[in-house]
This record gives structure tokens, C-alpha cells and sequence, in this order.
């Protein structure tokens, strides 16, 4: 019993001290050095191309997210590298919120049966198909 | 045959007895009860004036203390790394996924 009181004292204490050491090695800024894009190898630039200019400035938890995605951009099909590319600047132009709710909003959307997540794409399809043909053909878009 | 042992007499010899020790041996003895009442100490909570507040019983003050400290935050930091870690893949499997889906990004963006 004694043994016992003495461990949950000695454990109490050390959890406390722990808890301080702690929050303070989270608070510390270890880490917190950015990476510059000359730094980045030739496939992460390759990868991120669109972003040469804007991509000293931005935080350096986007960058680490970016980074992380260009491990397997290799590996992406022709179709998919393109998509990547094309959507990279209005990607990093977004809020953390707008990510964010991006995030949850792809979440949500992969929740969907199947067969309906698969109707949406044919819709998706189609309005893309309308606009390129209203596009080529040079008549403006009516609002309705 | 048995023999009766009287309490009073035992007690009376181990007086006799002891009064007759060597100094030699009465010195060993007295310095194995110091002995035995310092580690009684130890184990006795006692009430201290202690200037420190309540951060002085938070404070280690054994080795094995600081170890217990040392290896709780450790494992701390070692779980905490880890959630991380897994929370960021998370995140960029995602981020890849949203940014070469066949849908547009402007379906999942506001």
C-alpha cells in the first residue's frame, strides 16, 4: 500500500513535469525554417513548377503539404500530372479555411454511393463539354 | 521434558546480558539502529515548512524521478510526433487527390 501511495506520487509529479517539458517543446520554433525553391531537388521544382514564383512566400506548412505531394507525382498518369499542374496556383491561393472545407467537402463527396458519385461526374461532364462548344463556337454565355 | 520460560526472567538475563556487552559490539548495535531509524525517516511523510508553494511537490528531486519525467515526456513526444505525422499524410493524400480528381476543384471550393 505504501509502495504503492510512493509510485502514484512519483508518477503524478513526473506527469506534471512532463506535461510542462512538453508544451514547451511544442511551443519551440524547431523546424520552422522554410524552404527556399532553389533548395527543392529537380523533380519537386518539376512538380511544382507553377509555383516558382509565389513559393518562398508561402507558410511552411503548405510547403511541407506540397512537398509530401510531390513524392508521388512520378507516379501520376499523363492525364492526372496535367490536372495537378493546372490546379496547383488556385490551390495555394486558398485560405486554410477554403482548404479546409475543400478537404471535407472531398470527404463527404467519397461517402456517396457509387452510382451517384458517378451521375455527378457525367453532369460535370456535360456542363464541361457545353461550355467548350459555346467557347469555340464564339456565342456569350446567357445567364438565366 | 519442557522447560518453562518465564518472560520476566528472559527479560531480566537480556538486560543482565546486555550489560555486559563488549563496547565494541554495543557500538555496532547503536550504529545499526541509527541506521535503521534514518531509512524509517525517509519513509515517514513528514510536514515541512516548505517556502516553495504547491510547485515544490512538482519539482523532481530523485534521479528516478527525473527518469519517470524523462521517459513520460518522451513518450509524449513520441505519440504526439506520430499523430502528427499520420495526420499530415492524411492531408496531403487528400490534397493530391482533390487537386487530380476528374472533377473540377471548383466542385469541392467555395
Amino acid at each position: 500500500m505504501y509502495f504503492l501511495q510512493r509510485l502514484i506520487a512519483v508518477d503524478m509529479r513526473s506527469f506534471f513535469i512532463s506535461l510542462l517539458l512538453l508544451s514547451l517543446l511544442t511551443c519551440s520554433p524547431v523546424g520552422a525554417a522554410q524552404e527556399s525553391w532553389k533548395s527543392l531537388t529537380a523533380a519537386q521544382q518539376e512538380a511544382l513548377a507553377p509555383l516558382a514564383q509565389q513559393w518562398d512566400e508561402l507558410t511552411e506548412n503548405q510547403q511541407n503539404r506540397l512537398l509530401k505531394t510531390t513524392k508521388r507525382y512520378p507516379h501520376l498518369t499523363h492525364e492526372q500530372k496535367k490536372r495537378f499542374l493546372d490546379r496547383l496556383t488556385v490551390w495555394s491561393k486558398l485560405s486554410p479555411e477554403q482548404r479546409e472545407a475543400a478537404r471535407e467537402k472531398y470527404r463527404a463527396f467519397k461517402k456517396v454511393p457509387a452510382e451517384k458519385r458517378e451521375q455527378v461526374k457525367q453532369m460535370v461532364r456535360q456542363e464541361q463539354e457545353r461550355k467548350t462548344q459555346q467557347a469555340a463556337s464564339g456565342v456569350p454565355e446567357t445567364t438565366k | 521434558m519442557t522447560i518453562e520460560l518465564d518472560p520476566g526472567k528472559v527479560a531480566r538475563l537480556l538486560t543482565q546480558g546486555s550489560r555486559q556487552l563488549d563496547a565494541e559490539i554495543v557500538s555496532a548495535l547503536a550504529g545499526a539502529r541509527q541506521n535503521a531509524l534514518k531509512r524509517q525517516a525517509l519513509r515517514v511523510p513528514v510536514a515541512t515548512l516548505s517556502t516553495g508553494g504547491w510547485t515544490h511537490s512538482l519539482i523532481p528531486h530523485s534521479a528516478q524521478q527525473w527518469l519517470s519525467a524523462v521517459l513520460l515526456v518522451a513518450i509524449f513526444a513520441a505519440a504526439a510526433g506520430y499523430w502528427h505525422h499520420a495526420r499530415e499524410q492524411q492531408i496531403s493524400e487528400l490534397d493530391l487527390a482533390i487537386l487530380t480528381d476528374e472533377l473540377p476543384i471548383e466542385v469541392f471550393v467555395d
